[in-house]
């Protein structure tokens, strides 16, 4: 889980490079008459934006959170495959390989997709799966700016031509490749065959006769518009290669094959506490669609690009995270989740998504509260008070958190690092302690998830 | 490039060599017709390294010819477009230069010679760099890239340049002497 952080910029290199490269693909099956109604170009920018957000994700899934045709989509994502942007599973699985994928997609932050009845019904289909390749990405975008550049100079510079000369007297034309049949023993240059005149190299006249016309001119208005093209794509490619460059010294987000990210997100799904997944789908299921990691990173995007994306998925997150901005949601975690539910009242909507934010914010963090309670643990042996007291103490700090603790915060910060052991094994004796329930329950699904989710994908990366 | 391949050849033998040294005389016969050859499409056999299969022999009506399928293993050289070769300048002027990597002749015409090398013409014609610190010369060794090649039935002609990163001289033998 620790590439969260550094997606964003990777999302935002896949979306400008749609944006460059992909926006007049059109998906089009070449027997289908090319009518305006069936224009879908920019299509795959919408299918890239909607795959930056999400990792590995099941192709129907996808088609239907777009409201594409899964035909279209599969015509879409090959397309993709072939561009190297996108890598792909195809596996077959029954429900409960189907099943596996919702919990790891659960666990990855995903909502279980709401095609579940469906599935039970199907015994054994092939199902596809696609996630992007970030890695390979970069190396893509780098390469295929590289070749349209190189390709424009070579053609400036007339490099790797075939020289081509002409006698001006019979105007008979050679190529570089007769050259070993016309070369004259008694001068310099080539003769004609013919009438053994001299040949004249066929650029050396574009050089001499810049203001003639005909065939010349032709040639320089050629090298004009080639110019031209260059200094466009120079202009237009500028931000692609700033992020390009940003991103250049952060280590790509690496999900791994279908496999491992199902393992590794299946292993955090249980140890986690089983109400997490509960709550998580209870909080997603509606919607039916996997959508991970919009938590922060999703601000970003909305303000970075102000584009507008497709349907009521994204009109979604957007409005939920202008209601709820970081800073407060930071605020609410110590409280209750009474309090909590008080400020999501708002609507059905937006109770969702406060529901999925707190997840986020739980998870993001989840250090500092660990730090509260480990600091409120100590203090507790410490004082060798009673548990009693040590829940008071508990809770006066929950309320004053903000202003008093700020210089032991660190302490607590250090602790944690050293002693990462000891902060889970106290975790588990924590039911011990006489925590409020609503306390301890909604931070313990937070804390189990995340940490579970750590270990594991620290196993699979080794493995 | 280089390939070591097996190829196959009907070779005629007269019949003064049929006797105990049959075979030696069609490997031989084989060596003499073959090497140095250029095929278009396998390139210049540059050296043959080993008879694999000799099949049996088809005497020709009238003559008394007799006739074998020979198969052999054979190095061939054949060039490609984009590749990068060494080779030694055989002839210098005005519009180019030739150059000769093995059997194959490569011309690099003058505006695939670098800028800011300028043809000087007298006893020894050369294409000098301004500050005379690079030249090209008969006999100069140079490294080129191949832009084009022309196959013919018997005959390959390359052109090449040396206006690319890491083309140009080798080795300058007026520097040598």
């Amino acid at each position: 889980m620790s590439t969260i952080p550094s997606i964003e910029p990777f999302n935002r290199l896949v979306r400008l490079a749609a944006r460059a490269f992909y926006d007049d693909i059109s998906m089009k099956g070449d027997n289908q008459p090319k009518t305006s109604r069936g224009d879908n170009r920019g299509m795959a920018v919408v299918v890239l934006d909607a795959l930056t957000r999400r990792q590995w994700v099941r192709e129907e899934d996808l088609a239907k959170a777009l409201k594409l045709h899964s035909k279209q989509l599969r015509r879409i994502l090959r397309f993709f495959e072939e561009e190297k942007l996108v890598t792909r599973d195809h596996r077959k699985e029954n429900a409960k390989g189907a099943k596996v994928h919702n919990a790891a997609a659960a666990a990855a932050g995903d909502g279980p997709p709401g095609t579940k009845e469906g599935e039970e019904k199907v015994k054994m289909h092939t199902h596809s799966y696609c996630c992007l390749d970030y890695a390979q990405i970069c190396d893509v975008v780098r390469y295929r700016i590289h070749r349209m550049k190189k390709k424009l100079k070579d053609e400036l510079d007339s490099r790797n031509t075939i020289q081509h000369y002409i006698c001006p007297s019979c105007n008979k034309r050679y190529s570089a490749f007769d050259a070993l049949q016309l070369v004259s023993y008694t001068d310099e240059y080539f003769h004609c065959e013919n009438c053994n005149g001299e040949l004249v190299a066929e650029s050396d006249k574009l050089a001499s006769e810049e203001m003639g016309d005909g065939d010349d001119n032709v040639r320089k208005r050629r090298r004009e518009k080639l110019k031209d093209m260059q200094q466009r794509i120079e202009e237009q490619l500028k931000p692609l290669v700033a992020q390009l460059d940003r991103v250049k010294n952060l280590p790509p987000p690496e999900f791994g094959s279908l496999q491992t990210w199902e393992r590794a997100n299946v292993g955090a799904f249980a140890n986690g506490d089983p109400s997490a997944a509960d709550s998580s789908r209870n909080s997603q299921g509606q919607y039916g669609t996997p959508m991970p990691y919009m938590g922060e990173t999703k601000v970003e995007v909305e303000i970075a690009d102000g584009v507008k994306e497709e349907g009521a998925e994204s009109g979604k997150n957007g409005s939920e995270l202008k209601v709820l901005p970081p800073w407060m949601i930071k605020d609410g975690m110590n409280l209750t989740k009474e309090q909590r539910g008080e400020t999501s009242k708002v609507s059905k909507l937006d109770e969702e998504s406060e529901a999925k934010d707190d997840k986020k914010q739980d998870s993001k963090d989840d250090q500092s509260i660990q730090e509260e309670y480990i600091k409120a643990y100590y203090e507790a042996l410490r004082k060798k008070q009673e548990e009693e007291e040590a829940k008071m103490r508990m809770q006066q700090e929950g309320e004053t958190f903000v202003s008093d603790s700020q210089s032991e915060r660190q302490v607590g910060k250090k602790y944690k690092r050293e002693d990462e052991d000891e902060g889970i094994e106290w975790e588990e004796q924590q039911p011990t302690g006489n925590a409020t329930e609503q306390y301890k329950l909604a931070d313990l699904n937070a804390e189990a998830q995340e940490s579970g989710d750590d270990e594991d994908d620290l196993e699979w990366e080794e493995g | 490039m280089f390939f070591h391949i097996v190829l196959e050849r009907n070779m005629q033998l007269h019949p003064r060599h049929f006797g105990p040294h049959l075979r030696d005389k069609l490997v031989s016969k084989l060596i003499k017709d073959v090497e140095g050859t250029c095929s278009g499409r396998h390139g210049f056999v540059v050296a043959i390294t080993g008879v694999e299969d000799i099949g049996k022999g088809l005497i020709r009506e009238g003559t008394g010819y007799v006739t074998f399928p020979v198969k052999y293993q054979c190095v061939v050289f054949r060039p490609f477009k984009g590749e990068i070769l060494e080779a030694v300048v055989t002839m210098v002027n005005k519009m180019g230069f030739f150059a000769e990597a093995g059997p194959v002749q490569i011309f690099v015409s003058n505006h695939l010679i670098p800028d800011d090398m300028e043809f000087q013409s007298g006893d020894v014609p050369n294409y000098t760099t301004s500050d005379g610190s690079v030249k090209i010369q008969k006999e100069s060794e140079v490294r080129l890239k191949i832009i084009g090649t022309r196959v013919d039935a018997t005959e390959i002609f390359c052109i090449g340049t040396i206006k690319d990163d890491f083309l140009g001289v080798i080795s300058d033998p007026g520097a040598a002497v």
